[in-house]
């Protein structure tokens, strides 16, 4: 029995389908079984950044209609046997969606794998409370800018009031990533700082990811940043997939500059 | 000095029956005409019409006390129950006091208050979280914040403490409190004679957990 992780935001360009991606691929290298779902109805793009463009045959609606069994239309990554790739329709419309047929399709990859991704669409309609209404965790992914943190904020209240899971009486487990962020922004107080979003958000911080522009070069060739050994989102990448595997690794004060670093230190010799 | 004197026939009765007591009058008006009526007990608006519409002479409430007129009587009678509405004014309104003193209809929460959910309380409200931007609170009654508030207020109570950041909205009594006056520190915000108070609230005052 696996566990279903919905990666939410809210707002839409954050970064959620690149950490979907590379927290698959992750979770992956650490040797789990792990399934990665398109939930994005009508706008797939989880495809091309794994790099499984054009071996998308069967989607998920068709394997919700009954058209396709999972084992046809799951796609197997080229990288690393251990992740698995459902996509989203591109011809329907999130309206296809019901509570049954969701249910039916997560429960069955629930039993498969390990760890179950969902990649939400941005907003908070439909198609993202179908997202989350099954979910056992939620990772929310937030830029360390107002809006991003506000509509975070009405993601994680619908969560809280929509999920199955507190509906039983139970509840989700969140957690926070906060994307893209400059330490040098931070420093010089435009950026929000992490401590400033936690207490707002309040919930678990589970990694910070800073910005690196060869996350753009990443998904266009469709190759996830995490491969790249040199990059610094793929390795804050690295870590919070170990992170979610169990693996304790330490925070990364990544918004502590080297260059503020270095000034400090000079000021000290003054 | 003249005087004269007269000897009064009285007749003496009691209202049982309004209808019963009229008809009887009606047929017997010959009798009674010249007789002093006394009546015991209360007399209705109906029978004192009936009996002046008859120009009949009537008492009522008989037992005059000795040495007192009547019209001294009804004086005093007049000051009793002046004295008695007083009271119940007064009643009234140490009723009032001390419904505001109480914590009438008292909500607590202990839970984050998350953009986009609009909560209204009717009456008084502890909220021991925070208030996140883009979230409503409404109380008709006194309003309690102990973590920071960015969203929007409203409060119709007697007061409310609270601590605001400078993004928040904060409506007091249809009255918009300005923000320079609340941000970054606890205040407290009263209704007193008509006009908006605040006054920081001191750290060692606030004894939240005892």
């Amino acid at each position: 029995m696996g566990i279903v992780i919905a990666v939410i935001s809210g707002k839409g360009g954050v970064g959620k389908t690149t950490a979907v991606a590379n927290l698959g691929l992750g979770v992956a290298m650490n040797g789990k079984k792990c399934a990665v779902v398109d939930f994005d109805i009508g706008q797939r793009n989880l495809d091309m950044i794994l790099g499984l463009e054009n071996r998308v045959v069967y989607d998920m609606v068709q394997v919700m209609d009954g058209e396709a069994t999972v084992k046809q239309a799951i796609i197997k990554s080229k990288v690393n046997e251990n992740l698995h790739f459902l996509a989203a329709s591109q011809s329907k419309d999130k309206s296809v969606l019901s509570s049954q047929k969701v249910y039916k399709l997560v429960k069955e990859l629930k039993d498969t794998y390990d760890y179950v991704i969902l990649d939400s669409p941005a907003g908070i309609e439909s198609g993202f409370e179908h997202t989350i209404e099954f979910a056992d965790a939620a990772i929310i992914v937030v830029n360390p800018e107002v809006s991003s943190i506000r509509d975070a904020d009405r993601a994680i209240g619908i969560l809280d009031s929509k999920s199955q899971k507190v509906k039983d009486g139970g509840e989700v487990a969140k957690y926070l990533i906060i994307n893209r962020i400059v330490a040098d922004m931070v420093q010089s107080g435009e950026m929000l700082k992490s401590e400033d979003i936690l207490d707002i958000l309040d919930i678990k911080l589970v990694g910070k990811v800073p910005e690196d522009n060869g996350v753009i070069d990443a998904s266009n060739q469709g190759k996830p940043v995490i491969l790249d050994k040199h990059s610094i989102a793929g390795q804050a990448y690295k870590r919070i997939s170990a992170r979610l595997c169990g693996k304790k690794v330490d925070m990364k004060d990544i918004e502590v500059s080297d260059s503020s670093l270095f000034k400090k230190i000079a000021g000290i010799f003054k | 000095m003249q005087s004269k004197q007269y000897s009064v026939k009285v007749y003496e009765c009691s209202v049982d029956d309004e209808e019963e007591f009229i008809s009887f009058f009606d047929t017997n008006y010959t009798l009674f005409k010249d007789h002093l009526i006394l009546i015991n007990g209360e007399v209705s608006s109906t029978i004192r019409d009936y009996l002046n519409s008859k120009s009949l002479i009537f008492l009522n409430n008989v037992t005059l006390p000795k040495g007192r007129t009547r019209k001294a009587l009804e004086e005093e009678l007049s000051i009793e129950r002046r004295e008695r509405d007083i009271d119940k004014i007064m009643a009234k309104i140490e009723l009032e006091k001390l419904s505001n003193r109480l914590q009438n209809n008292l909500t607590v929460l202990d839970e984050m208050v998350r953009s986009g959910r609009e909560l209204a309380v009717d009456g008084d409200l502890l909220l021991l979280n925070r208030v996140n931007s883009g979230a409503v609170i409404h109380t008709t009654g006194n309003l309690i914040v102990t973590q920071l508030v960015e969203g929007a207020i409203r409060c119709d109570g007697n007061f409310m403490i609270l601590t605001t950041s400078s993004k928040a909205n904060v409506i007091f009594h249809d009255v918009e409190v300005d923000n320079k006056f609340l941000a970054d520190r606890l205040c407290r915000v009263e209704l007193k004679n008509k006009e908006i108070v605040i006054t920081p609230v001191f750290q060692k005052e606030t004894n939240w957990v005892s």
